[in-house]
């Protein structure tokens, strides 16, 4: 009699398994489904000609290019800062300091996506207008300035966690043999959590890439290749929210489609290299 | 301290006590040790010999939930010391009060490097000098032969009783004045534990050496005295 | 020679500190500075009595009450719609799947955590096209789509932590009731689940939270700037997070904009709130699972 229950119970969470799995699969199909004409038409063209419509252009090339460059600049501005961050929060700061620090990194990871971005328009725009005496402001270097500050905390979280994983074994006889904190940080620590900085780097550059709102908001949507870090520049993700009011069935529509597709697959590169690595990292550890 | 101690003693523990989470592991602890001797700590499981042996070089501090009171002294350079005051910083403590663990524990990195880690910390940089001292403590600990032809290798996978000489060797590459072991030949087989021995009765001519030892018969070889640990206290000694 | 490195290396990791702080000070002390001026009643009530707003009785034009309220019911709606699937997905996952079926299933929830939100909202507004098509005509971007949506959206949320809570329970928990003679589910109901309360619960936090703040997915599936209070799940409705973007890029008066300060406030001491909520009650059922007598 109880079998009978074990066992329903157990089916209806494969159930629920298969529901939520079969949503990711849904996703992709519904991506290339509607993207498929446009496919059709060219991959290539689709990926390298730039996206002027009245021209016959439907292109994703600038978008591409320009949600390549601010996540990269993000990144590079991101992860220098990130780090010395979460060395100071494991080892160099005081301990009350190091707790309070840590709080307030965890308090920002719930900062919403679209107060950077109004913040951003309100605060820094004007500032780098300012300060570069002209343009308006709304450029990559604008927007990938807010991105940074907006995965950092995601960063220095992770990063932490990958130096608290050291085993314990390896700080007792790094201490006992008279190293001091920096030193078992930097000799010791940080070689041992190299694979979990990789991996942070990696799940920060896919936030980036996937951020539509501070893009949206404060990178100046512009359809033009960019030539400078103070141009105007639109990203994949902004560029599906400006088109999603176009004409149900035209190739302009269906080129968010392909935008949808082709982050789906850099997201799904940058989880499958994470896995790799995490794989190796379990592995050396046995 | 009241009584007059002799000249030659390195080590001295007053009133110590120690808790971990709110639990007394030492009592009241009051014991001296004259320097270049070897002194065995016996006991039962859990009565506080290895804890004893960590409030020697302050790596309980590590711990969040560890408290501790008393006082402890240590004749270091010449000078008696109070371990514990700010001036004395804690790594030049550890330097010279070397610790061998339980269970081995190799550092992420080459054999050479794991042995070579001390002298790298306190600054050393001369390349001939650290291989040549590198070399003599590997000897010193009877594992130069078997791993003289891969020092690059990964220390961590030598086997346990050549992971447990390596940690002797790099616990010896600084020269302390103080040698704490808990179990140092519980992995070794009878020639390597011999030759151990051997070494420990040489080192005594130059160190003070406190071992914690389950083995009675290497108590009775090695030892010039004996402290019987019981619940926290110490019974006999 | 080493020590300037490491000299280095420690002013290198205060500046960082310095520099992170000084940004997050900054935002929150200048959304503070210019949105606590419009901090009153009239921000979200616009003129109107909060009684007769809160009832219904008169709709409200100039303030962020049914944005407010579509942000409530929007949250409400996509967490009760992922949180059963999520949780019984988290439970399969950790206490019924063998190791290879979990590793794929573990890739699959990855990606779609990764999948950026605005690729979900399009998910979401395909689907409804879908079914306009296909089923009726009567389907359109509504409140009940946005819901789905923001569903799956926080979806790997719930089931990861769910996971996650019930594998770190130690060997000795698992395998007490079960040498008791308990069957499996018997173990589950009475004694995994509840010492897995406190994940499960931050994940669910975490979910509201991520509901609460998200512009992406709405944008796409039936957000607008101005619809009053929904009458139904199948009607447009407003949004705080909207809003804000709204007003950022399409204020015409001084006093628009303050509202879109004050807003802005709002939402993010709604979603401080519910960080700090998570992190008192985790804290509060640990002490409770350690010192139950």
């Amino acid at each position: 009699m109880n079998n009978w229950k074990e066992r329903g119970i157990e089916k209806i969470f494969l159930l629920s398994t298969i529901i939520s799995s079969s949503i990711t699969l849904l996703i992709l199909g519904f991506m290339a489904y509607m993207a498929l004409p446009l496919l059709r038409g060219g991959l290539f063209r689709l990926l390298t000609e730039p996206w002027m419509p009245q021209q016959g252009f439907y292109g994703i090339y600038p978008m591409i290019v320009g949600t390549s460059v601010i996540s990269l600049l993000s990144l590079l501005i991101a992860f220098p800062v990130s780090l010395g961050c979460s060395f100071l929060i494991s080892s160099i700061g005081p301990k009350s300091l190091s707790a309070v620090f840590r709080r307030i990194v965890q308090m920002m990871t719930g900062i919403p996506t679209v107060i950077y971005g109004f913040v951003g328009i309100f605060l820094l725009v004007p500032l780098i207008r300012e300060f570069f005496q002209g343009g308006s402001g709304m450029c990559i270097l604008t927007a990938a300035l807010m991105l940074g500050v907006l995965i950092s905390p995601t960063m220095i979280l992770f990063f932490c966690d990958s130096f608290d994983r050291v085993p314990r074994s390896y700080i007792d006889a790094a201490d006992s043999l008279g190293a001091n904190r920096l030193q078992t940080l930097l000799y010791v620590i940080l070689p041992s959590a190299r694979e979990g900085i990789v991996i942070g780097v990696l799940l920060a550059f896919g936030r980036a890439m996937g951020d539509t709102l501070v893009s949206l908001m404060i990178a100046g949507n512009s359809i033009a290749e960019p030539k400078s870090i103070l141009d105007s520049v639109r990203t994949l993700t902004a560029h599906i929210a400006l088109v999603i009011a176009a004409d149900y069935e035209s190739p302009e529509f269906r080129s968010i489609f392909a935008c949808g597709l082709v982050l789906y697959l850099f997201i799904t590169i940058v989880i499958l290299a994470v896995r790799r690595l995490a794989f190796r990292k379990s592995e050396e550890r046995a | 301290m009241n009584t007059t101690l002799p000249d030659n003693t390195k080590i001295r523990v007053a009133d110590l006590n120690f808790f971990y989470r709110e639990r007394r592991i030492l009592q009241d602890l009051t014991v001296h040790f004259a320097e270049h001797s070897i002194t065995a700590l016996i006991g039962p499981s859990g009565a506080g010999k290895s804890t004893f042996l960590i409030t020697l070089n302050r790596l309980w501090e590590n711990l969040p939930e560890a408290r501790m009171s008393g006082k402890v002294e240590i004749t270091l350079g010449g000078l008696r010391r109070d371990i514990y005051q700010e001036a004395f910083p804690v790594t030049e403590l550890r330097r010279r009060v070397g610790m061998v663990f339980q269970t081995p524990n190799p550092l992420p990195m080459s054999i050479y490097k794991n042995v070579a880690f001390p002298l790298k910390m306190a600054g050393g940089t001369d390349q001939k000098e650290m291989r040549r001292k590198v070399e003599q403590t590997l000897k010193m600990a009877y594992l130069w032969e078997e791993v003289k032809d891969r020092m690059n290798d990964d220390a961590r996978k030598l086997s346990g009783g050549q992971q447990q000489r390596l940690c002797i060797a790099r616990a010896l590459v600084l020269e302390p004045e103080v040698l704490l072991m808990d179990e140092p030949t519980s992995s070794l087989d009878s020639t390597a534990t011999e030759v151990i021995e051997g070494l420990l009765l040489e080192l005594r001519k130059h160190m003070t050496i406190l071992v914690v030892s389950h083995y009675l018969d290497q108590v009775k070889r090695v030892a010039d005295r004996v402290v019987s640990f019981e619940e926290g206290a110490i019974v006999s000694s | 020679m080493k020590q300037a490195g490491e000299r280095l290396t420690i002013w290198y990791s205060w500046t960082c500190g310095l520099i992170l702080t000084a940004a997050v000070f900054s935002i929150l002390a200048y959304l503070l500075f210019k949105g606590a001026g419009a901090f009153h009643p009239k921000l979200i009530f616009g003129g109107v009595s909060p009684l007769k707003a809160v009832l219904l009785q008169q709709r409200v034009f100039d303030g962020l009450f049914p944005a407010v309220v579509g942000t409530l019911m929007l949250v409400s709606l996509s967490v009760s719609i992922a949180l059963p699937i999520g949780f019984a997905t988290g439970i399969y996952l950790a206490e019924y799947a063998d190791f290879r079926i979990k590793n794929a299933f573990n890739l699959i929830f990855d990606i779609l955590a990764g999948i950026p939100s605005i690729v979900v909202g399009l998910f979401g507004f395909a689907l409804a096209v879908f079914l306009h098509k296909h089923y009726s005509s009567s389907i359109q971007p509504c409140l009940l789509i946005s819901g789905l949506a923001l569903a799956f959206l926080v979806l790997p949320y719930i089931i990861r932590t769910t996971q996650i809570a019930l594998e770190s329970l130690s060997p000795e928990i698992r395998l007490t009731a079960l040498a008791l003679g308990a069957t499996k589910l018997q173990n589950l109901v009475y004694v995994l689940l509840p010492q897995s309360l406190t994940g499960m619960i931050s994940g669910v936090i975490l979910a509201i939270g991520r509901c609460a703040e998200d512009t992406a997915v709405i944008m796409l599936t039936g957000v607008v700037v101005a619809a009053g209070v929904p009458k139904s799940v199948f009607a447009p409705y407003e949004a705080l997070p909207f809003y804000i973007y709204y007003i950022s890029s399409q204020y015409t008066t001084p006093e628009e904009l303050m509202n879109g300060y004050g807003a802005a406030l709002l939402l993010l001491l709604l979603c401080l709130f519910l960080f700090a909520l998570a992190f008192v009650i985790k804290k509060r059922l640990s002490y409770l699972a350690f010192y139950r007598p």
